[in-house]
């Protein structure tokens, strides 16, 4: 995998530094972070899926919604303990991402990306109206049972699976299962071309990238305790987890995370100044510039420091 | 001598368009066939039909006996047939060693990611098409077309073919570079491999193969030796746009 000596210091370096922030910063500044964390997972699961497949997702709240409401409803409705529901909520979730994966089976580029945004507007009429006994409606539910108590404890659990995901993730995409990902996103006839079946690359790609967005959503509705269709299955959701991803740094996963944490703090400084949607003209704005300047991300903008700077050592 | 590939009555419609007419031809193993013809003629919708990217309307697709047909386009390259592109298609944003590591996977997820890559391999092809230990980092928006073609030749070999196809490999070269590839596929060509090449560079093609096939408008018009085909009436007919 080509590990050298630096990616163990800057990880370890990482996790550290997260252990330890609990103590450096305030308990509203922590609960941005949770949020952060939580973008941070989705956006790799849209990256795993998106930026290295090129099949562009527009739709990946659908995933996400899948896990939160299979764990809410198991929880809430039926008493199944949290051990069982989350599992369950991620297998649920990886057969949603089988049902998104038929499209990208015949259909490439835009087509695909308005099909999935058309799953996500299905799932949001469909949790509404089909059994509004479990899913609790148009209101959605609250009183879903909580994991942790406090902003340390929602932070320790957030930040744990955050870097366990990434981690993970990482280095997967570090072998030649990664390169070969890469490759169906550069060129599919080719990778058949290559000997390989892009259809079951394509597979692996949605399987994965749903267990994570199933897997981030059922934490995270175990987190806010409540689940409330508008919010989830909405456009500007969905498209705050594509520029994190973007503006770090797409097919890099360590993008998605630095995105994930460069947009919630964003907003969020901005949200005194501008307490309404105008925040979003701002961070379009912010975006656009980071894409003139390096359409690569964030990432992109490190690693070429970090090369400088090694050149000159 | 055993049949490396053998196509029987193949026909390939496209709507109202015939364009590959009862074709048959077979070639031994360790053979080396050219195929030629005038623009259009069909010869590569015959490369098409032997990898499976078009289905053919009728007839059969041998390998090695066994009837291929039915396979995907990567289990027919794991049978032992390759083809290489007219338009060269590299995976642009990889380095030229990343681009032959493709061609070298397993098509198995698991061995994908518990084995590590084979850089010995890759950089063995990639010497063996011409290019420098150097290049292997370079990406393919900086390579010559004569590289890509390059580049395109060891991600083929890679897939470890018996039978290769190669589709125009001298298109956009040099002549120092089509003397490098000629060198190569003539090595190759010593180590038993089994080729069919389609050029339009005539001069270039003759010293690689052991006789010949021309096509016209999808049909065979002549076969045998390669000055036998190209001094045949109908083969300079349809090369000149007369009426074979």
């Amino acid at each position: 995998m080509g590990l050298r000596w630096y990616h163990f210091a800057l990880w370890g370096a990482f996790i550290v530094g997260l252990a330890l922030l609990p103590e450096l910063v305030s308990k509203g500044t922590l609960r941005t972070i949770i949020f952060a964390n939580y973008l941070a997972i989705f956006a790799i699961s849209w990256d795993v899926l998106s930026g290295r497949t090129g099949y562009i997702s527009f739709g990946h709240p659908f995933l996400i919604g899948i896990g939160a409401y299979t764990t809410a409803i198991l929880t809430k409705r039926f008493g199944v303990p949290v051990e069982v529901s989350i599992p369950i909520a991620v297998l649920t979730t990886m057969a949603g991402g089988l049902i998104v994966l038929l499209p990208a089976l015949r259909v490439k580029g835009s087509y695909f990306a308005m099909i999935t945004l058309a799953f996500m507007e299905l799932i949001y009429q469909l949790v509404q109206v089909v059994r509004p006994d479990l899913t609790g409606g148009t209101r959605g539910m609250s009183g879903v049972p909580t994991l942790t108590r406090g902003a340390v404890n929602g932070f320790y659990l957030s930040a744990f699976l955050m870097v366990s995901v990434a981690l993970t993730m990482w280095l997967l995409m570090r072998t030649r299962l990664g390169t070969a990902l890469s490759a169906v996103g550069m060129n599919e006839e080719s990778v058949r071309g290559s000997g390989l079946s892009a259809t079951r690359l394509k597979m692996v790609a949605f399987l994965l990238s749903a267990a994570i967005a199933g897997l981030g959503g059922a934490f995270y509705i175990h987190y806010l305790g409540t689940i409330a269709p508008r919010a989830l299955f909405e456009i500007n959701f969905a498209f705050t987890i594509i520029v994190a991803a973007l503006i770090g740094g797409a097919s890099t996963i360590i993008g998605p995370v630095i995105g994930a944490f460069f947009l919630t703090f964003l907003l969020e400084y901005l949200r005194p100044y501008l307490p309404g949607a105008e925040r979003y003209l701002i961070y379009g704005g912010v975006a656009l510039l980071l894409y003139m300047y390096q359409p690569r991300g964030i990432y992109e903008v490190i690693r070429q420091g970090w090369a400088r700077v090694r050149g000159l050592a | 001598m055993t049949q490396a590939l053998s196509i029987t009555n193949l026909v390939k419609r496209f709507g109202g368009l015939t364009a590959t007419d009862d074709l048959s031809f077979a070639i031994e193993d360790g053979e080396s066939v050219g195929l030629i013809g005038p623009n259009g003629a069909g010869k590569t919708t015959v490369f098409s039909q032997i990898m499976g990217e078009h289905r053919q309307t009728s007839g059969n697709i041998h390998l090695y006996g066994e009837e291929i047909s039915s396979l995907t386009t990567a289990a027919r390259i794991r049978r032992g047939v390759s083809r290489t592109y007219q338009v060269p298609r590299p995976f642009s944003e990889m380095s030229v060693a990343e681009n032959i590591r493709v061609g070298l996977m397993p098509d198995n997820i698991w061995r994908m990611i518990v084995e590590g890559p084979n850089t010995e391999r890759e950089l063995e092809l990639a010497l063996s098409v011409g290019f420098a230990e150097s290049d292997l980092q370079r990406t393919p928006a900086e390579l010559s077309m004569g590289d890509l073609r390059k580049l395109e030749m060891a991600r083929t070999m890679a897939t470890g073919p018996k039978v290769m196809l190669l589709d125009e490999v001298f298109a956009g070269l040099t002549v120092g570079e089509i003397a490098q590839i000629g060198d190569l596929i003539q090595q190759m060509r010593g180590d038993g491999m089994t080729f069919l090449i389609v050029s339009h560079d005539l001069k270039a093609l003759e010293p690689l193969v052991d006789r010949a096939i021309a096509i016209n408008y999808g049909a065979m018009i002549a076969e045998g030796t390669f000055t036998e085909v190209i001094d045949n009436e109908a083969v300079r007919a349809s090369y000149l746009g007369g009426v074979a």
